[in-house]
C-alpha cells in the first residue's frame, strides 16, 4: 500500500480579485521506506506542495484534490482536529534554515524535552522528568551527537548549522514518524556538512525504514540519495520516475535542460564552453502563461502547448509534455 | 605574456585585544603568492573560515593587508587608493538582492561609479550605462526601475553590469553564482564567458561548487586555515588531487554521479 496518494492536488491563493493557481494538479505517490527527491526550482511550489501535505497553510490557500490519501485513509474527508491528529503522529518536516527554526531564548535540551512524546513514558510522575531526560538523550544519541552533555546545555548560536541540523532531525525523530518531509535540508550549508545530513539522512532511511521526502531546488545536489525524483515547474508537474531515468533518459524538455545544463553532470563538454539553458526566467505568479507554463521557454513548444498537456505514463516514468523526448532515446 | 595582477607575500593577520605580553593575534591568511593573466580564470576553493573572502576583501582593498603587496601591470596597489583600483578591480557578492541600494533606480545606482570616477558629461554616461545594460541581456528601459521590479537572476546581472561599467580588469566573485537556481545560473555563466571574451577580464572565482569551478576556471588554488595546500591547473588538480583535504574536498561532491 502506498504511504501517500496524492492525485491532481491545486493550491488556490485567494486574492480580492481573482484566485491564483499557484500549484496546478500535481501527482505524487510515495512507498514505505523510499527516498523521493522533489525537484524544482525558486517559486515552483515545491514547499507549498509539503506545507500541505502537513497541512499548515492557512485561510489564503485553498487546496483541492482528486485524492489525498495518507496510508488508505482519505484525509479530505476527515475533520481538521482529526486529521492533526493522524498527521502529527506519522509525519515530521525539517526546514531550511536550523538555526532560524530553533527558539534562541532556550536551551537546546529544555527544545527537546518539549518535543518528547509523552505517550512513550511509561514511569509514574515522579519519574517522568528523569525519562524525558533520558529521551531527548537518547534522540542525540540516534542523529549522532555523542557528546550529548554539552549540546543539551548550550544555546542554538553556539552550535554551527549543521549541529542545529542535526537537532532539528532529532526533534523531527521524537514521535517516531513514517514519513520525514525536508525541505531542503542543507541550502546555505558547506558540501561536507551537507554530506554528514545526507548520509544521516540515508541511514535514518535504511536503519528505520522511514521515507523521506527530500525538497531540493538543485537536480544535482539530491541525485545520489534518492531512489526517485518528481520534477516540478512553475507549479506544474512535469516529470516523475527512478532516478536513473530521471537523470540519464529526462522525458521532458525541461529535465533535460536541467541536467544540460548541470556542469557536473557533464564532465566531457569542452572547458569554458557555453552551457545549455532555456532563454527567459521563471515566470512570477502574478503573470502565469497558459497551458504549459514552460512553454514560453521551451525549445519543443508548438500551438498545442497552449493546453496544459496530460500525464503519459511509461513503466512508472511520468512524464506531462505534448512532445515528450521519448523517442530520441 | 605578462602577468596582469600579481600578489607576492600577501598575508593579513588580526590583533587580539589583550595587554601588553598577552597580545595575541589571529592569522586570517598566511602569506601567500600568485599571478592571473587576462583572459584567465583563478578559481578560490575552500571551506568556510579558510580565508577565501579574506583575500577577496584584500584584493579589493576593503582591507588593509599585514604583509605583502599587489602588482595591478606592474603597479603597485597602495591601500587606501581607491580612486587608482576601484577602476581595475571590481567586485560581485553572493546576495545580490542586498547589495542594491533599493531606494535608488538602476540609473542612479549605475551612474554613481561612473560620476566618481570619469570625467564623462551625462548625456555619455547614460549612453553608457544603456549600453551597459544591453551588454549584461537586459534592456536600456530597465534604467528607470527600481531593484525590487527584477528577479533573482536579473538583480545578478545588474551587479554585474555595475561591475564591468568601469571597463575593469579584473573581476571578483565572492560565491556570486551560488544563490541563482541552476537554469538562470548556468546563463549567467554563458554571460560571464562572453565578457570575458570580449573585454579580456580576468576573474577570481570563489565558489565551492567545484563543476562550476571545473567548467569555468584554468587555474585553481585551495585554502584551508588560511594556508595554501595547493595551486595549479584546474584539470590536473581535479584529476590527481595531492592533498588529502583536497581528496575529501572532491569525495564530498560526487563527481561521477550517475554513469550510465
Amino acid at each position: 500500500m502506498n504511504l501517500l496518494d496524492i492525485r491532481n492536488l491545486s493550491i488556490k491563493l485567494m486574492t480580492a480579485s481573482t484566485p491564483i493557481l499557484a500549484v496546478d494538479r500535481v501527482s505524487l505517490t510515495m512507498k514505505e521506506g523510499e527516498v523521493r527527491g522533489l525537484v524544482g526550482e525558486s517559486g515552483s511550489g515545491k514547499s507549498l506542495l509539503a506545507q500541505a501535505i502537513v497541512g499548515v497553510l492557512d485561510d489564503k490557500w485553498q487546496v483541492d484534490a482528486d485524492r489525498f490519501h495518507w496510508r488508505g485513509i482519505d484525509l479530505m474527508r476527515l475533520t481538521l482536529d482529526e486529521r492533526k491528529k493522524i498527521i502529527s503522529k506519522d509525519v515530521a518536516m525539517i526546514f531550511q534554515e536550523p538555526m532560524a527554526c530553533l527558539d534562541p531564548t532556550t536551551t537546546i535540551g529544555e527544545q527537546l524535552e518539549e518535543a518528547v512524546d509523552i505517550e512513550q513514558l511509561t514511569g509514574f510522575f515522579w519519574q517522568k522528568k528523569q525519562q524525558r531526560k533520558l529521551a531527548a538523550a537518547n534522540l542525540l544519541h540516534k542523529v549522532g551527537i555523542k557528546n550529548h552533555e554539552i549540546c543539551t546545555k548550550s544555546y542554538p548560536h553556539q552550535l554551527t548549522e549543521a549541529l542545529c541540523q542535526r537537532v532539528m532531525i532529532a526533534m523531527a525523530l521524537a514521535r517516531r514518524p513514517l514519513l520525514l518531509i525536508a525541505d531542503e535540508p542543507t541550502a546555505a550549508m558547506e558540501s561536507t556538512n551537507q554530506n554528514q545530513i545526507f548520509r544521516l539522512l540515508a541511514s535514518l532511511n535504511q536503519l528505520k525504514n522511514m521515507s523521506i521526502l527530500l525538497i531540493s531546488h538543485d537536480l544535482e545536489n539530491v541525485t545520489h540519495w534518492t531512489n526517485t525524483i518528481t520534477v516540478m515547474y512553475s507549479g506544474q508537474f512535469v516529470e516523475a520516475g527512478t532516478t536513473q531515468h530521471i537523470f540519464n533518459q529526462p522525458y521532458h524538455p525541461y529535465t533535460r535542460a536541467l541536467v544540460d545544463s548541470s556542469p557536473k553532470a557533464n564532465m566531457q563538454i569542452p572547458l569554458k564552453s557555453r552551457l545549455m539553458t532555456l532563454p527567459g526566467s521563471i515566470p512570477i505568479l502574478q503573470h502565469l502563461p497558459i497551458g504549459c507554463r514552460l512553454g514560453p521557454r521551451c525549445p519543443k513548444a508548438q500551438k498545442a502547448c497552449v493546453k496544459a498537456p496530460k500525464v503519459k505514463n511509461y513503466h512508472g516514468h511520468q512524464v506531462s509534455c505534448h512532445y515528450s523526448l521519448k523517442g530520441s532515446y | 605574456m605578462a602577468s596582469l595582477l600579481q600578489v607576492n607575500n600577501l598575508s593579513k593577520s588580526y590583533k587580539l585585544d589583550g595587554f601588553w605580553f598577552n597580545r595575541k593575534s589571529i592569522t586570517a591568511l598566511e602569506p601567500l603568492s600568485f599571478d592571473i593573466q587576462a583572459y584567465k580564470t583563478l578559481a578560490i576553493v575552500g571551506e568556510t573560515a579558510s580565508g577565501k573572502s579574506t583575500l577577496a576583501k584584500l584584493l579589493v582593498g576593503a582591507e588593509k593587508p599585514t604583509t605583502g603587496s599587489i602588482k595591478l601591470n606592474g603597479q603597485t596597489l597602495q591601500h587606501g587608493n581607491f580612486k587608482q583600483r576601484c577602476q581595475h578591480i571590481r567586485m560581485i557578492f553572493q546576495d545580490s538582492g542586498t547589495t542594491l541600494n533599493p531606494s535608488l533606480t538602476i540609473q542612479q545606482l549605475l551612474d554613481e561609479p561612473l560620476r566618481l570616477n570619469t570625467d564623462l558629461n551625462e548625456v555619455e554616461r547614460n549612453n553608457l550605462i544603456r549600453e551597459t545594460l544591453q551588454k549584461v541581456g537586459l534592456l536600456g528601459d530597465h534604467m528607470s526601475f527600481y531593484p525590487h521590479m527584477f528577479s533573482g537572476g536579473q538583480k545578478q546581472r545588474i551587479s554585474l553590469a555595475r561591475a564591468i561599467i568601469l571597463k575593469p580588469q579584473v573581476i571578483i566573485l565572492d560565491e556570486a553564482l551560488a544563490a541563482l537556481d541552476p537554469s538562470l545560473r548556468s546563463q549567467m555563466i554563458n554571460l560571464l564567458l562572453d565578457l570575458q571574451q570580449q573585454m579580456g577580464l580576468a576573474y577570481i572565482l570563489i565558489s565551492h561548487n567545484l563543476g562550476i569551478v571545473r567548467h569555468f576556471s584554468d587555474k585553481m588554488m585551495v585554502l584551508c586555515k588560511g594556508r595554501v595546500l595547493e595551486v595549479g591547473d584546474t584539470q590536473k588538480l581535479l584529476k590527481q588531487p595531492q592533498h588529502k583535504y583536497t581528496k575529501k574536498l572532491i569525495m564530498n561532491q560526487h563527481f561521477q554521479l550517475l554513469k550510465n
